[in-house]
């Protein structure tokens, strides 16, 4: 075809062609661009909003305790007009901690085990699994945890609180609702984000690196400990950091197995608080209480903040991860 | 394209989900609108719908209310309980059409309120039994104990059943060696301040210590959310205590104890002993009145008061004429048929002298300065 | 490298086929232990949730009464419908617009940098924290009365956003360039070969991302608590309060009465359903479509 015809003939829908382009045609190009821009501008303008109009709202709160007293004060008891968030702090923590401890190698495991060692016939199948473990919603984790889980659990708790009572922070007796069983279903939860993020970052091991092992003679295990482990570390930290952050937004989960009482337990079998479940538990009683409510957002606030410092720290992790590695120790010599 | 088709069929299946529920025949009295048939009245039915909050105290009586209220009057009222504390507060933010409590509001509760405009109205309703209840295998019927025994118990002192103070005034009963577990409330309670009312008038412990208020510091045992969390814990755990109220322990039939009144009298919660409570009792103008502790010889010591909070002026407070209106009918209910209600759950009747007054408190109440007018 | 080489070429020692054996029998019992909470939850709620189903169940609303009936869920079923449906809809073309936004014109520049990073701030949010910043914006303030759905879908929306941006943008990324290239070649205006091109290419990822969004959007409780509260009565009327599924459980969960905790874990099983059915058919779509992640 020759190029003078093909120019000639090339025309857009309605007979026109490319050099003659309706005017109205035309316009709507620079209103798409700039309609969808706005849209974005919106998510901006949302977020500014949404951190702007939460500080104003809570400052009354950190007005009347300080910053510093707010978050490290320990009482909290609104009858007194008391808002010290240190127990919920605390609670946070603790229930996120474990929630770190069981999940993280758990997951790390999952990941491993579908990327490395299952059979092919088995990985699809299994992925789906461990996925629908996120799809299960969190008011459903509250109510098997509470009505399953914390009671069949409660003796073997109370064994080990009698038997290990030396250990800080075990012993006493055990409750039914407490820090522990919240971290335990909290590990739960996590599991699914942290196998999914750990499972994209082994599969990017260069297969170089693991022929490389497997060929100098390390069994299979040696050869994770030695080629995939020390690649994916940084994105499995981030991974973790990430399930950090969902444990400690998580709400509704936790106040149903958690007890909700507002002190620093003494024992990982007692009952405790957390930011998330405070909110929700309290706000109804907030509602024509100014100081109470304040206190209520501030503690929000501190939430908001806690997780916007551990995502940015997955993320941070997560962006290392896909840098090119160095050659892992013990290899070329 | 085939996905297409999917999403055709999965949409097609949540539509009919929704028709199948939307278009059935339900025979529950709470459907939505006013076509039920009803049983009484043939006057027009004032339908509409109000909402309430607050004390769970007295909601098992109050949503059999709500259920027949509907049927009679066609007026669907969402009474949500969530505990005398938030039922002060969302009835002073304005975000409830009535609030319901069984601890009359604090001076300073009141004053928050008053900024809305105008002045909060308690109207009491029924009484009921505030009931010590125990979860306890070997231990099948009433335990007399004292206010100070109850105490010790909450205060954590007293660990055991088979402890020499319970068993010194249960001398008869076999008493095992069991643990005791407080359940108690997690959030602001009526039913916490009568409860704790009673406890500081015979514990000089419990006066220094965790004091009266609707929410306070336990020193030990499981915190719950609601008369129904609390009932949920004792039934949950073996060897354990709780104060609910007389109807949560009935419907999951706990042993309830015998608690020595101001007499001197081991009195059983009944429904008897609670309207002795009430009996030769003046209250103040303002209706705000406590029965905690009656010296009446039948009378159970801990019987409580609940009260509905309404607006002296409604209208000022926020309220439109219409939701004045459905409130006020709401309120004659109570007051009316209700109280021939309140004695199948158990809970009692107001005396004739006290309810008098509430009719009076009712029948004054007023839309910007006018008197709501509109038969109940 | 010699002496490395050396060592190795020897026959594996039984102390390291020993280690072997053992943590790879760490690792699958691990993985085990995962799977094992989703089976004893899904066997748990057909246990107990089964039994609560029944034809009065779907059609009848919680009545309340403390003797007597204490009803279905079909207020609840019904609320999340509804509230879930207009979430979608505020949450839906504005996530894809944004999307568009990001692959058509910003892949590269500092304002769509700046975009994508405050998409990502978002997911992390926790959904308590969405409702609480309603609850302060719309319900305090009583825009257009105190507890509304609307208020409740607009919480859901904000939950949706990023899910549905970030998976739509993957997808977009997705449609071939040598597509746009063509269609741009042969003259067609920008906004043409974004919507006669580019969308129904990725429309089954589309689909996909924002079934995902909707089944995570379903089960959130914590928003509603704030902005739709809680009701018994079946409604239309989403200027009012609502039910919905995750409300009702929450409500009925540390209830005294076993017949309520038995609602619960119906209403339970009916919601884990419905959740699974859209995941269901996300992955569905997803598989059938010409583009894969």
């Amino acid at each position: 075809m020759e190029a003078g015809s093909l120019t000639s003939r090339a025309t857009v829908r309605g007979g026109r062609s490319i050099h003659e382009r309706s005017p109205r045609s035309r316009a709507i190009d620079p209103l798409l661009k700039w309609f969808l821009s706005g849209l974005a501008a919106l998510i901006l303008v949302l977020i500014a909003f949404f951190f702007i109009r939460l500080f104003i709202e809570a400052k009354p709160a950190f007005d009347k305790f300080g910053y510093i007293g707010f978050v490290f004060h320990n009482s909290w008891v609104p009858s007194q007009q008391l808002y010290g968030a240190l127990p919920l702090v605390v609670g946070t923590l603790i229930t996120s901690a474990i929630a770190l401890i069981i999940g993280v190698p758990v997951a790390i495991a999952t990941a491993l085990y579908i990327t490395e060692l299952a059979p092919t016939r088995v990985k699809a199948p299994l992925t789906v699994t461990v996925e629908l473990l996120a799809a299960v919603p969190s008011v459903v984790y509250g109510l098997w945890g509470i009505a399953v889980l914390a009671p069949k659990l409660q003796p073997a708790e109370q064994w080990f609180s009698d038997t290990f009572g030396f250990l800080p922070l075990v012993g006493g007796q055990v409750s039914i609702p407490n820090y522990f069983i919240a971290g335990l279903i909290l590990a739960i939860m996590i599991i699914p984000i942290v196998s999914a993020i750990s499972r994209e970052v082994m599969a990017t091991v260069p297969g170089d690196h693991k022929e490389a092992a497997l060929a100098l003679g390390a069994t299979r295990w040696e050869m994770i400990k030695i080629a995939v482990l020390p690649y994916s570390r940084a994105g499995i930290s981030g991974a973790a950091m990430l399930g950090l952050g969902r444990a400690i937004g998580e709400t509704i989960a936790v106040t149903i197995v958690i007890g909700n009482a507002a002190d620093i337990g003494s024992t990982i079998f007692s009952q405790g608080y957390t930011l998330a479940a405070v909110i929700a538990n309290e706000f109804g009683e907030a509602a024509s209480d100014p100081t109470h409510r304040a206190a209520l957002i501030a503690a929000g606030l501190v939430l908001f903040v806690l997780t916007l410092l551990v995502n940015a720290l997955a993320r941070y992790y997560v962006n290392r991860a896909s840098r090119p590695a160095t050659v892992p120790k013990g290899m070329a010599g | 394209m085939r996905y297409k088709n999917l999403l055709a069929l999965s949409c097609c299946a949540v539509l009919a989900l929704g028709a199948a529920a939307c278009g059935s025949n339900d025979s529950s009295p709470s459907s939505g609108g006013s076509s039920s048939s009803s049983t009484s009245g043939s006057t027009a039915k004032a339908g509409g719908t109000i909402n309430g909050a607050g004390a769970t105290f007295p909601a098992p009586v109050y949503q059999e209310w709500a259920a027949r209220f509907k049927e009679d009057q066609g007026t669907t009222v969402n009474y949500q309980p969530i505990g005398s504390g938030g039922g002060i507060a969302q009835f002073s933010a304005g975000t409830v059409d009535f609030g319901a409590t069984d601890s009359a509001m604090k001076p300073d509760e009141i004053a928050t309120a008053q900024k809305k405009g105008s002045d909060p109205v308690h109207v009491p309703t029924v009484l009921g039994a505030v009931t010590v209840s125990y979860n306890v295998d070997g231990i099948e019927q009433g335990l007399k104990l004292d206010g100070e025994t109850v105490a010790d118990i909450f205060l954590g002192k007293i660990k055991k059943w088979n402890d020499p103070k319970i068993a010194s005034q249960n001398s008869g009963t076999q008493l095992p060696s069991t643990s005791i577990t407080v359940c108690h409330r997690s959030d602001e309670s009526g039913t916490t301040a009568n409860f704790t009312s009673f406890l500081t008038d015979y514990s000089s412990a419990w006066k220094s210590g965790p004091g009266t208020d609707k929410s306070v510091k336990w020193p030990t045992g499981t915190g719950a959310k609601g008369n129904d969390g609390v009932a949920g814990c004792v039934k949950q755990t073996k060897g354990a205590v709780g104060y609910v109220e007389q109807a949560y322990a009935l419907q999951n039939k706990f042993t309830t104890a015998a608690i020595k009144n101001k007499s001197g009298q081991y009195v059983e919660p009944s429904l008897q002993a609670t309207s002795a409570a009430a009996q030769g009792v003046t209250p103040p103008a303002d209706l705000r009145f406590s029965t905690i502790n009656s010296p009446n010889a039948q009378a159970y010591p801990i019987s409580a008061v609940t009260f509905l909070l309404v607006w002296a002026d409604a209208c000022k407070a926020g309220q439109n004429a219409t939701q004045a209106k459905l409130v006020k009918n709401w309120l004659n209910y109570g007051l009316g048929p209700g109280q021939q209600i309140a004695p199948q759950l158990q809970y009692a009747p107001l005396p004739d002298n006290i309810k008098t007054k509430a009719q009076a408190k009712v029948d004054a109440l007023q839309c910007n300065g006018a008197a709501i007018n509109g038969a109940s | 490298m010699s002496a490395v080489a050396q060592r190795s070429l020897r026959p594996v020692s039984p102390r390291r086929r020993r280690s072997d054996a053992i943590a790879r029998g760490v690792v699958l019992a691990f993985t085990i232990v995962a799977i094992v909470p989703l089976v004893a939850i899904l066997y748990w709620l057909v246990k107990e949730g089964l039994g609560a189903w029944s034809k009065t169940f779907f059609t009848t609303d919680p009545t309340g009464r403390f003797l007597g009936d204490p009803g279905g869920i079909r207020s609840a079923i019904l609320g999340t419908i509804e509230m879930v449906a207009l979430a979608s809809i505020i949450a839906v073309p504005i996530g894809v617009g944004v999307a568009l936004y990001l692959v058509e014109y910003g892949k590269v520049g500092r304002f769509a940098n700046v975009v994508r990073y405050f998409v990502d701030v978002m997911t992390g949010v926790p959904s308590v924290v969405f409702g609480l910043f309603v609850y302060i914006v719309l319900v305090v303030t009583k825009v257009a009365g105190t507890f509304a759905a609307w208020k409740g879908s607009v919480a859901l929306a904000l939950l949706m956003l990023p899910v549905v941006i970030r998976s739509a943008e993957v997808v977009l990324n997705l449609v071939p360039n040598s597509l746009r290239e063509a269609a741009l070649a042969l003259g067609a205006p920008r906004w043409k070969v974004i919507f006669r091109i580019v969308l129904p290419t990725a429309l089954p990822g589309i689909v996909t991302g924002s079934l995902l969004a909707v089944a995570r959007a379903a089960g959130e409780t914590a928003p509603l608590l704030f902005t739709a509260a809680f009701v018994l009565g079946s409604s239309a009327d989403l200027s009012q309060r609502m039910n919905s599924l995750p409300l009702q459980i929450f409500n009925d969960v540390g209830q005294a009465q076993d017949r309520l905790v038995q609602r619960a874990w119906g209403a339970a099983l009916t919601l884990v359903v419905m959740v699974l059915l859209l995941t269901l058919i996300a992955r569905l779509i997803q598989r059938r479509s010409k583009l894969s992640p």
